[in-house]
């Protein structure tokens, strides 16, 4: 390959990315507080206010944001081509406002909130979704990262589309079947959303950043497919009576899901060098909580405990998967941007070690508290008190996480007057 | 030609040790480097510094970059 095959622009301005990364810890402190208001039991009350709006908090606030900083990213990178310039402008605000209104008209059943909410976050998502349709379009390369991004961002297009419709159902009261669209809301946003974008960057940052042997070619060709196709046929069940098609098709989905955890446990223990990394151990976790998620997820088919695996699967996988998951590569992408952009800008003199720009301590002791709370969200569906673990880990683990992340934007900052000086 | 091995280095040591090198390289001298990744961030530091790289893919998985002065 020549360097005349790419773009002279391939990497965005760090400012874009960063602005997703550095706002999205206020929402794990907000998914905390949110919490605290509630009453009763979140695991015997799935649908109490409080918790579908720490769930949006984390799902939404946190867990997408980080995301759609993340492709604006991926897409020049991975892809070569970028995201529309300005996307950043009209996706950012909106989907903060947007998050802030729909979690409080969840806290207040507000229907002129859950208005703003599906309005606001119906405009972002499109702006969003429609730039990276069209940068996918566009791209000349052709690899299985670019397949998983188009896959996922169709999964967040409908995420996003049954979101709206149950929002705007709750604010005027319409005549909906409420636990089918929310059922499919749900397995569209985390089976396709989360559980494939996550798939398909691992392929690129597993080897890059943890020195491990490329993902085998028939995983990386043929798993998000898979996901996305089972899911569909999962979701179909949920509209029509197809009892042999939701086992197999849940049997099918967690097989790949399975599939994809052993192997990049696998793969992290033939890594080239092998010294500890608290990213690296983020991602073990992750993967130790996706194989719980789906085993948990197999053995409600089989269970009378159905709804109890369920819940406690769909906790597993946000909490203790998807989470460490976004840990580990921000704690790995924030320094490496900084680095990289300062290296750029002015050259390798006065750049700091990429492993000063986040103290590597920080790291180690947001691992634990993380594992801690995943713990404690174990704990909880047997003994309801432990709640108030979750709480108090997801909020020290924002302040934790947005104090290392502005650290790192200041690092940035501080050397770049110095530089430029 | 200048070689350098980088296989198995974490991210960013491979970028750092391939920018030193090119500081003491010969205006008409080649580097090539030996990496087991394709280096996508360096393609354009190396467009703006006034390098051609030109990447083949090896068969046991690394990569081998040709670098040397735009002329």
């Amino acid at each position: 390959m020549s360097i005349a095959q790419l773009s002279t622009e391939q990497a965005p301005p760090i400012s874009i990315p960063l602005r997703f990364f550095a706002a999205a810890p206020l929402f794990l402190l907000l998914a905390a507080l949110s919490l605290a208001t509630g009453t009763g039991d979140p695991f015997t009350d799935t649908r109490s206010p409080a918790l579908l709006a720490a769930t949006h908090c984390i799902t939404l606030g946190f867990l997408t944001l980080v995301m759609m900083g993340a492709i604006e990213q991926i897409l020049p990178v991975v892809i070569g081509s970028p995201m529309p310039t300005h996307t950043v402008r009209y996706t950012l605000l909106p989907m903060l406002a947007g998050t802030l209104a729909l979690s409080a008209g969840f806290l207040l059943s507000n229907p002129a909130l859950f208005n703003a909410a599906w309005l606001l976050l119906g405009f972002a998502g499109l702006v969003f979704i429609g730039a990276c349709l069209f940068s996918l379009a566009r791209a000349g390369a052709k690899n299985p990262t670019k397949i998983a991004l188009l896959l996922s961002v169709i999964s967040f297009a409908a995420t996003l589309a049954l979101g709206a419709l149950l929002a705007r159902g709750y604010a005027a009261g319409l005549p909906l079947d409420y636990p089918k669209l929310a059922a499919s809301h749900i397995s569209l946003g985390l089976g396709g959303w989360v559980m494939i974008l996550i798939a398909g960057v691992s392929y690129q940052v597993v080897p890059m950043f943890q020195l491990t042997p490329n993902y085998p070619r028939w995983v990386t060709t043929g798993l998000t497919p898979v996901l996305f196709f089972s899911l569909l046929a999962n979701i179909a069940t949920h509209w029509l009576d197809a009892p042999t098609l939701a086992t197999m098709s849940t049997g099918v989905f967690c097989a790949a899901v399975l599939c994809f955890a052993l192997i990049t446990l696998r793969l992290q223990t033939q890594r080239r060098r092998r010294v500890a990394d608290a990213t690296l151990s983020f991602f073990r976790s992750a993967m130790l909580s996706l194989l719980c998620a789906a085993l948990l997820t197999l053995a409600a088919i089989y269970t009378p405990l159905k709804d109890y695996f369920h819940i406690l699967a769909v906790v597993i996988f946000v909490l203790g998967f998807a989470l460490a998951v976004i840990f580990g590569m921000l704690y790995k992408i924030v320094p490496f941007l900084v680095w990289f952009h300062l290296f750029r800008g002015g050259g390798k003199k006065g750049v700091p070690n990429i492993k000063e720009i986040i103290p590597e301590v920080w790291l180690w002791r947001h691992l634990w508290l993380h594992r801690c709370t995943v713990l404690a969200a174990l704990l909880a569906s047997v003994w309801p008190p432990a709640l108030w673990l979750i709480i108090a880990g997801l909020a020290l683990q924002g302040v934790l996480l947005g104090y290392a992340l502005h650290t790192g934007i200041s690092v940035y900052r501080r050397t770049l007057r110095r530089l430029a000086t | 030609m200048t070689e350098l091995d980088v296989r198995g280095l974490p991210p960013p040591e491979p970028f750092e040790q391939i920018m030193q090198v090119l500081e003491t390289l010969p205006s008409a001298g080649t580097l090539r480097v030996l990496i087991h990744r394709e280096p996508y961030p360096l393609y354009e530091v190396l467009y703006e510094t006034g390098y051609h790289c030109l990447t083949t893919a090896l068969p046991d998985g690394n990569f081998s970059l040709l670098i040397r002065h735009v002329s």
